[in-house]
């Protein structure tokens, strides 16, 4: 089935991707970011917190997108 | 971006929108929602997601929306503290490339190119203004908005004052965002 698939990653990542029925999105996780921390994204399907053992459906659209961008200035 | 970096007494941040054609030169500066004190700046996590999903829905790619992260400096320092080095390392690490960008309220700038493909490598590029390429007018009301609309403030700040808007900037100062740009000179091939 096709979802759509969002990630910075790499060269970035933002297209319709075929997954197997029945994937997961801890399933899709670990197979798009190896070694990848979850906590390090914030998941989301079709725009909505997503949890890990969410079956995914055809046309959902998935987001992997970084979280705790902090910056500050030098003490 | 130098209007929103002077308009209040936080930090501000947010990522540069780059041309497709040129993934290092920003034309745009977008905010996203945030908490920021005098001397922080953290993103909130679903106005990052958001942000992606609108710019995806606009026909960006993320190479032209997500890898040029920029925000300011309360003093003269542009110089990255240990906070920034972390974020830059772990958010930006897995991507193939991404910018570092910082602009002291002090004028002095920082900007460092990080890059994951080969061997890896990052260089500090130089920051110019490009002033051949055309810029909308200023329009303080809908950046003073953008400001009001996307920075919580968080703890105490400087002196204890509390946020003036500048209405009197000197004519140098009286840049669009559009003007703040990164150029660099090809020195990243
Ligand atoms: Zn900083």
């Amino acid at each position: 089935m096709k979802c759509m698939y969002i990630n910075n990653d790499g060269a970035g990542f933002a297209d319709y991707i075929e997954i197997p029925e029945g994937t997961t999105v801890a399933q899709l996780f670990a197979q798009r970011v190896p070694g990848g921390q979850p906590s390090d994204y914030l998941i989301r399907v079709n725009r909505q917190p997503a949890v890990a053992d969410q079956v995914l459906e055809a046309g959902d659209r998935i987001s992997f997108t970084p979280t705790k961008i902090e910056g500050a200035c030098p003490a | 971006m130098l209007f929103l970096r002077d308009v209040g007494s936080t930090e501000v941040g947010g990522f540069g929108l780059t041309n497709p054609q040129d993934l290092l030169f920003v034309e745009d500066f977008v905010m996203v929602q945030q908490v920021c004190s005098a001397v922080t700046v953290a993103f909130d996590d679903d106005s990052v997601a958001e942000f992606f999903d609108q710019q995806i829905d606009a026909g960006r790619r993320p190479e032209t929306f997500g890898r040029v992260w920029i925000h300011s400096h309360p003093g003269t320092s542009a110089e990255p503290s240990n906070v920034d080095e972390e974020t830059f390392a772990r958010v930006f690490g897995r991507s193939d490339w991404a910018v570092m960008a910082i602009l002291a309220r002090g004028g002095q700038t920082y900007a460092r190119l990080q890059y994951h493909v080969g061997p890896g490598g990052s260089l500090q590029i130089p920051v110019a203004v490009d002033w051949s390429q055309p810029f909308e007018a200023t329009d303080w009301t809908a950046w003073q908005q953008e400001y009001v609309d996307n920075v919580r403030r968080d703890g105490p700040l400087r002196g204890g004052t509390f946020d003036k808007i500048r209405t009197s900037h000197a004519v140098t100062e009286f840049l669009t965002d559009h003007e703040w740009l990164l150029q660099t000179e090809k020195g990243m091939s």
